[in-house]
């Protein structure tokens, strides 16, 4: 029954500064995601490709076939991730294709120092959870995160 | 030796204008007097199971919660040819019914795009939709053009052209790009609703799954606060002083069909059924990310930051000009006071001698489509001459080199060739 608040402050474990850095970019990947939830479709299009359908008409079964190799031509082609579009213009890049580029694009940091807010409230904060580095900005937005989040979400 | 002339009479007159965004798409014919707005994505619902919605079919789905989004786009770049070929097909045929043989095109891609997209871009609109011309530019170049022919005495404009996936900050010289001066946050509409989504999640109702409805909320109590700390301490105070605070009603897609803002102090409807979001200091600080992207541990300048860094970078004689002509464009200018927290903050940062103007359009997110209606129809002889068209017959001679050559050349400058 021990709640955080009563835990001593010795015991408490102490995120070290990379885990604390991963639990960041994993929270800037979840603000870049299309879907948080899975296809509904998914179990459905699963079970499409298992089940073979009848086909009615034996005339277009040729006709079809082709038209499917062309678009596996393409789709050999064409597919890439983002990641990989990268990679390719890190090695253009390594073999002397200069000039502006995605990656010499980005904003530089900003030189005026970060704001900080609450994490439980969005208010301004001035202080930060001594476990995980979070803000908050009162005791009880305190309490609040560390009865929800501080520590819960193991990396 | 090609007979040039003969080949731009045998292309055909009448042009078809697509800004190809991430988010949506914005398509017409030059004759309209505004394009037709179309989800550029597929959704697939938990209700149907057996049917996909491509593009405007969203507007046929009843129940717009726990919406499944399928996107061509992946962090700003073409990547998922099948589904943006669906949507393109659906478009053309169904929606506009248009034959693309007969018509030139204007396509707009994103800066920096990469080469492998922009081959397959090439490709498919050539070879497999036919078209008879084709010209491919920058959404900002469209926008920085249609603000060269509002002000043809401003020789430079600055587009920051914030949109779905980030934001760029781009120079122009009379309407050609700095490339070298150009610079990305990435910070985007979608960053913005993803962050809004999470917070609400956290303090008050899981709202992970309902992109569509959360993104409805941002675009309807969002705004840009001028002042952030005033603002805050409004947000704090108690209900009858409290300006800043406002009660949303959820859409349940039943009885109520879209959220709404609950009149202040207005009595509540009879039924305790309807879920209600109380939000606060969220109406403001979610746009903010757009002028700190700090705020959520992005290391990178905000807008305005960017904007005077940009400008640093460019040719000293250009300054002046690019200070005082600078356009915001895309989906995310569009919260209120947008336009005047990027004047008030550029004005700040920006040496005292320069004067600085910031222009918005009353349609933002339209203005690089209207850019290029404004070049389908005054030609390229005058201020347009860089934006070169290939025809199919040039692509079929020379091939993705010829089109390399007339896209990219022409339409930007590198500081090694400015002087």
């Amino acid at each position: 029954m021990s709640g955080s608040k009563t835990r001593s402050s010795s015991d408490r474990r102490i995120l070290d500064e990379g885990t604390r850095m991963r639990r960041h970019k994993r929270q800037l990947e979840a603000l870049e995601k299309d879907n948080h939830h899975d296809d509904p479709h998914a179990s459905f299009a699963h079970l499409l490709n298992k089940v073979k359908l009848p086909s009615f008409s034996d005339g277009t079964e040729k006709k079809r076939r082709k038209t499917r190799s062309n678009a596996d031509h393409f789709k050999q082609r064409f597919r890439k991730t983002f990641q990989s579009l990268l990679e390719e213009l890190a090695t253009n890049n390594n073999n002397n294709v200069k000039g502006p580029s995605y990656l010499t694009a980005a904003a530089p940091p900003s030189k005026f120092p970060p704001r900080h807010f609450c994490a439980v409230c969005g208010f301004p904060s001035s202080y930060k959870c001594v476990s995980c580095g979070t803000r908050y900005c009162c005791t009880r937005c305190l309490g609040t995160h560390q009865d929800t989040r501080c520590l819960k979400w193991t990396v | 030796m090609i007979d040039h002339t003969h080949l731009n009479m045998a292309a055909s007159s009448t042009t078809l204008v697509l800004d190809n965004g991430a988010s949506s798409l914005k398509i017409g014919i030059e004759k309209e007097t505004e394009p037709v707005s179309v989800p550029n994505c597929i959704t697939r619902t938990k209700t149907e199971r057996r049917k996909s919605f491509i593009g405007n079919q969203l507007d046929d789905i009843k129940d717009l919660s726990g919406l499944y989004y399928l996107l061509p786009f992946q962090k700003g770049y073409l990547v998922n040819w099948d589904t943006q070929r669906q949507i393109w097909d659906h478009v053309y045929q169904s929606l506009l019914k248009i034959t693309p043989s007969d018509l030139n095109l204007i396509v707009t891609e994103p800066p920096f795009n990469f080469q492998s997209v922009r081959d397959a871009m090439i490709e498919v609109l050539f070879e497999e939709y036919g078209f008879s011309s084709l010209t491919l530019t920058l959404p900002s170049s469209l926008s920085s053009f249609h603000q060269l022919m509002e002000y043809p005495e401003r020789p430079c404009t600055l587009v920051v052209d914030s949109g779905y996936s980030f934001t760029h900050v781009v120079p122009y010289y009379r309407g050609k790009a700095l490339l070298e001066s150009t610079l990305r946050i990435d910070v985007g509409g979608k960053l913005l609703t993803n962050h809004l989504k999470e917070i609400i999640s956290y303090r008050q109702l899981n709202v992970m799954d309902e992109t569509y409805v959360m993104n409805q909320v941002k675009e309807d109590v969002c705004f840009v606060s001028q002042d952030l700390y005033t603002d805050m301490r409004k947000a704090r105070g108690k209900q009858d002083t409290n300006t800043i605070s406002l009660d949303y009603v959820l859409p349940d897609f039943t009885s109520v069909k879209t959220g709404y803002i609950l009149p202040k102090g207005g009595k509540q409807h009879g039924t305790s059924e309807e879920q209600i979001l109380r939000i606060g200091n969220e109406r403001f600080s979610i746009p903010e990310i757009l002028f700190n992207p700090s705020d959520v541990g992005i290391h990178q300048m905000g807008i305005p930051e960017a904007i005077v860094h940009c400008i640093s970078t460019t040719p000293k004689p250009m300054h002046r000009y690019l200070y005082s002509n600078i356009l915001v464009t895309g989906g995310s200018t569009r919260f209120p006071g947008f336009r005047e927290r990027v004047l008030t903050d550029v004005r700040k940062l920006a040496p005292d001698t320069y004067p600085v103007d910031v222009t918005q359009h009353d349609r933002p997110d339209l203005v690089p489509w209207l850019g290029g209606q404004k070049l389908a129809q005054e030609g390229r002889e005058g201020a347009g001459g860089h934006l070169q068209s290939v025809t199919q017959s040039e692509y079929k001679e020379g091939g993705l080199a010829q089109c390399h050559k007339k896209f990219y050349d022409n339409q930007i400058i590198l500081h090694s060739n400015y002087n």
